[in-house]
């Protein structure tokens, strides 16, 4: 480490920037070489190109191309020829691709990435590096090497979503965390005062569960109003949504009360639809809600994450869900406005409280940060794929959109939502001979095909509406992600058609 | 290791009982290998800031972290909750708890901190304590508390008060005469003292705190609730929640407990007001009581807290287990801080009696050590041309004569690791470490007389540390 990597941070006064010590060459953990089978893969040529978007020709199929092993730097030397700055990276090839998501569990078609994210193996092998300098001396760690690694983080996050100023992003661990920082500020704005008994604060009908308990734990019990957007699905146009959000502002705003937040999901979790959030924001500035959060757990990797240009105060987006992060880390930006802006605090108050929440977040107690850490080697993986993170989306939305559509032909459904109003996530009807008619029934049909068929995937149980005649009320939401193929989908497929012509619904699930 | 997760929720004596045989204990070599991932070089004598995890302990948690990469959703609604169980059930026998639903499991006490004091906070915004209300506290609380503090208590209109721990000290007798006086001018003015809270361990300067006795002190003057900070206390004294009689007690796992960084448990004796104390991060499991908000605070990585079954069978497989290993930690922290106080001429922080696996030894003032700022570069100091890692404590000289005389200087910690190999892990000392000190000491202090007597107390704290170690 060279003494241009130590840092000086604002700190108490009881504490140094000190040189680091001169270490011996740290233990570089290469990843194991696992023994790994190549999938054989039956590509029909209708859906060659969804594997053949990997590698570097795009009209070959499966063709292997030669990449350096995960760990080194792309650009390496490699042998005879110059290699001058205009030459194109190496492309991850299959056999790589496998490799990184080989711990995977083989038996399951996992179409369920929004839940949980995933993790390259090349980003493990980074995080327990960190893990383990901390473990070899820890005090040396704490001292010397870990906010600078932070600083580099929350740098590389700030370049990938438009903010103007690295204060301006924080890494907690989870967008739930988020949600009670924002939150919290929040509720003391009541319990001082600030926000008078009855002012509302506004959140979308399809709010992750979560954040719906936090708001009525942080705004509700200090005396705020909860409005809630109710959305229509399936959906079929932004204007919907727009409609409804309008109307829910002018609910808040009667009585003369005022609009003091708005929680407006990127993406919603269940059912899955993508909001016109840019537009959203708009409309709040122009009726005069104090301060706009949007939360977008499933934003960073999945859709395009601008903030000036979606221009909200807070915006919160997990990396371990979409951005190939291990569990967990999470950004969440604050505006800086030349105003006073809220005083943002981290619940956990530790040493640096008063430093401003990029500083508090840094550290709250001694923790494993290690999750934090390897932003840059996410963003070296995203690199090794054609497009780098652009095109990894746009394959992930072309091949969400194929496989929901090739799912509903099969099935006879539908789409919960045109393809426009979906990333990497859609939902897909489910058969309405499967009978599910509560959430009940979509969380025990969730374990049955996971324990009976190998497949994981949410079911979304969708209420009908008076005077719907037969209508499709399970949704599943199926995501598509690098390590997807055709086989899952078609696992998928395959468990639901032989469910339907065992003539299974799930009345026949035990109470 | 699976099988035997669920033999474990008895406490450690049982378990030892029944072996069979004395060759089962861990030998020196193992023990040796289940550390080899500490860096060669350095005395690690800090054991107090960020604990220390055994090789086996690391691998344990890997397999559960793999386990959730492998299948994240069948982790989550098959595995996780049944593991936080069982390691809270492990807990709850350790500590002596009445029930599981007592023993929540969080990051660390800092953690523990902002849970107690928001519910505190909160009380006082909704009217329910009134404006002036205190809350006592030790002046050397952690800093990170005391800034907790700050922002619930403080900021919503509760007022504090911190008791004086008097350092260096002879006895127990004189915490308790400045706690009772602590909690006398809490109450003057008609005023209530809503919380106190009391370290089991204080941090720096490091005391064992007679915290049975001032619990009851407490209770007798009718002082709400107690809050017990004890983030150093389990695995280097005995914890009887109990006996010690406080409304939360909080203690980090991955201090003294060999558990990855990092877990620690909070016990919230059963009461009228346990529903409403929650974890600030709050989830699908809101309103469930704190263990099982804790449970579930969004998608996280919560291996280091499903590992401690795998670390009762570590420590069983030591000599009388955890109760061994705290008895052995003890004898030899109190042995070398012996030894270095005899080389030095100094003296130690405190009696034997009041301190558990850290000790607190004065440096020869001849360093001149006149500030925090002094002590924080030594301590750097020590670390980057010495390999030696031991936080110093600078302690303000008193007026008080009779006070140590040579001690207007400095305090450091010795902090012993394991049992009985605690120093033969340590190994270290460059050899040009020496003429670093000559020229170190040159830059510092400029030419003196007493230079020469100076070199020569640093030249002996090397060579004393060095005497302890075995060379490898």
């Amino acid at each position: 480490m060279s003494r241009a990597m130590c840092m000086t941070w604002r700190h108490s006064s009881r504490l140094f920037s000190c040189c680091p010590l001169p270490f011996t060459s740290p233990l570089l953990l290469a990843p194991s070489h696992f023994h790994y089978i190549i999938p054989d893969i039956i590509v029909s040529h209708h859906h060659s190109h969804l594997l053949s978007s990997f590698t570097q020709n795009p009209s070959s199929q499966s063709s292997i191309m030669e990449s350096s092993p995960p760990h080194h730097q792309q650009n390496e030397s490699n042998g005879t020829h110059n290699i001058s700055k205009k030459s194109k990276p190496m492309l991850i090839s299959e056999s790589d691709l496998r490799f990184e998501f080989s711990h995977h569990d083989p038996s399951i078609a996992r179409i369920n990435n929004g839940s949980f994210g995933s993790c390259p193996a090349s980003v493990t092998a980074a995080q327990h590096h960190w893990q383990l300098l901390f473990l070899r001396q820890p005090d040396h760690f704490y001292f010397n090497r870990l906010q600078p690694a932070i600083l580099r983080s929350r740098t590389l996050i700030k370049d990938l979503v438009n903010a103007d100023h690295v204060d301006e992003i924080s890494l907690v661990d989870n967008a739930t965390t988020a949600a009670a920082i924002v939150l919290q500020q929040i509720a003391w704005a009541f319990t001082e005062g600030r926000f008078q008994r009855g002012d509302a604060v506004v959140m979308l009908h399809y709010a992750y569960g979560a954040v719906k308990k936090s708001i009525h734990a942080y705004v509700c019990r200090a005396g705020g109003q909860v409005i809630e957007v109710p959305l229509p699905f399936p959906v079929n146009s932004n204007e919907e949504i727009v409609d409804e959000f309008r109307r829910a502002l002018m609910r808040g705003k009667a009585n003369s009360g005022r609009v003091r937040l708005a929680v407006i999901d990127h993406i919603t979790s269940m059912p899955s639809v993508l909001i016109p959030v840019k537009e959203l924001v708009k409309i709040c500035r122009e009726e005069g809600v104090d301060q706009v959060f949007v939360d977008a757990a499933h934003g960073i990797g999945c859709t395009d994450v601008d903030m000036k240009e979606i221009g909200a105060d807070f915006y919160t987006s997990n990396l371990h869900k979409w951005f190939f992060c291990p569990p967990s880390v999470a950004f969440l930006y604050c505006r800086k406005t030349p105003e006073t802006s809220p005083e943002l605090h981290h619940p956990v108050v530790s040493h640096e409280y008063g430093n401003g929440l990029a500083i508090e977040s840094g550290w709250i107690g001694t923790r494993d940060y290690s999750a934090q850490l390897v932003v840059s080697d996410a963003i070296e993986f995203t690199n090794r794929f054609e497009g780098g993170i652009e095109g990894i989306k746009k394959r992930n939305h072309d091949g969400v959109v194929e496989m929901g559509k090739m799912l509903a032909s099969a099935w006879g459904t539908n789409l919960g939502t045109p393809q426009e109003m979906c990333a990497s996530l859609i939902m897909v009807g489910l058969p309405v001979s499967l009978g599910i008619s509560s959430d009940s029934d979509a969380m025990k049909l969730r374990k049955h095909l996971r324990e009976n068929f190998g497949v994981e995937v949410p079911i979304y149980y969708r209420h009908p509406k008076d005077g719907e005649v037969n209508p499709i009320t399970g949704y599943a939401r199926i995501s598509y992600q690098v390590y997807n193929t055709i086989d899952d989908y078609y696992k998928f497929r395959d468990a639901v058609n032989q469910l339907v012509s065992d003539g299974f619904t799930c009345a026949l699930f035990p109470k | 290791m699976d099988s035997d997760r669920g033999e474990n929720g008895d406490s450690s004596h049982n378990h030892v009982s029944k072996k069979p045989k004395l060759s089962a204990f861990i030998s020196e070599e193992e023990i040796r290998q289940e550390f080899s991932h500490h860096q060669r070089g350095i005395a690690r004598i800090n054991n107090g800031s960020f604990g220390s995890c055994p090789a086996s302990i690391i691998a344990a948690q890997k397999e559960w972290q793999l386990r959730f990469l492998q299948q994240p959703d069948d982790f989550y609604f098959n595995h996780l909750r049944k593991g936080l169980l069982e390691s809270r059930t492990v807990v709850k026998g350790l500590i002596n708890a009445d029930s599981v639903d007592e023993v929540s499991l969080i990051d660390n006490a800092t953690t523990a901190a902002a849970i107690v004091l928001q519910q505190i906070g909160r009380a006082f915004a909704q009217g329910k304590f009134q404006k002036g209300d205190v809350v006592v506290m030790l002046h050397c609380a952690f800093q990170s508390v005391k800034k907790s503090i700050q922002a619930y208590v403080t900021g919503a209109g509760g007022s504090v008060i911190e008791v004086q721990l008097p350092f260096p000290l002879t006895s127990k007798e004189e915490i308790v005469s400045e706690f009772r006086k602590g909690l006398e001018k809490g109450k003057s003015d008609g005023r209530h003292v809503r919380l106190a809270i009391i370290d089991h361990i204080t941090s720096m300067p490091c005391v064992v705190v007679p915290v049975e006795e001032l619990v009851k002190i407490c209770r007798q003057e009718g002082v709400d609730q107690v809050f017990v900070d004890a983030a150093h206390a389990i695995g280097s004294v005995p914890v009887d929640v109990k006996e010690i009689g406080a409304d939360f007690y909080v203690s980090n796992l991955h201090k003294w407990f060999f558990c990855p960084p990092s877990v620690a448990f909070l016990y919230c004796r059963k009461s009228p007001l346990s529903s409403e104390v929650h974890h600030p991060v709050v989830s699908h499991e809101f309103g469930n009581g704190l263990a099982i908000e804790s449970s579930w605070i969004g998608t996280r990585d919560y291996s280091s807290q499903l590992v401690v079954p795998s670390v009762l069978e570590f420590v069983n497989r030591f000599e009388g287990g955890i109760e061994g290993i705290m008895m052995r930690n003890h004898e030899i922290v109190v042995k070398m801080g012996e030894m270095l106080a005899k080389s030095w001429g100094t003296n130690l922080g405190a009696p034997p009696e009041m301190c558990a696996s850290m000790i607190m030894v004065g440096l020869p003032s001849r360093l001149f050590i006149s500030s925090e700022e002094d002590a924080m570069r030594l301590r750097s100091y020590l670390r980057q041309h010495h390999g030696i890692e031991v936080p110093l404590h600078y302690q303000a000289p008193s007026d008080v004569e009779g006070g140590p005389k040579d001690k207007d200087g400095l305090f450091i910690t010795v902090l012993t690791i394991i049992a009985s190999l605690g120093m033969q892990l340590i190994n270290l000392l460059s050899s040009d470490g020496v003429a670093k000190c000559f020229l170190w000491n040159k830059e510092l202090v400029g030419s003196r007389e007493e230079q020469f007597s100076m070199e020569q107390c640093l030249f002996s704290l090397l060579m004393l540390l060095r005497a302890c170690m075995v060379s490898k």
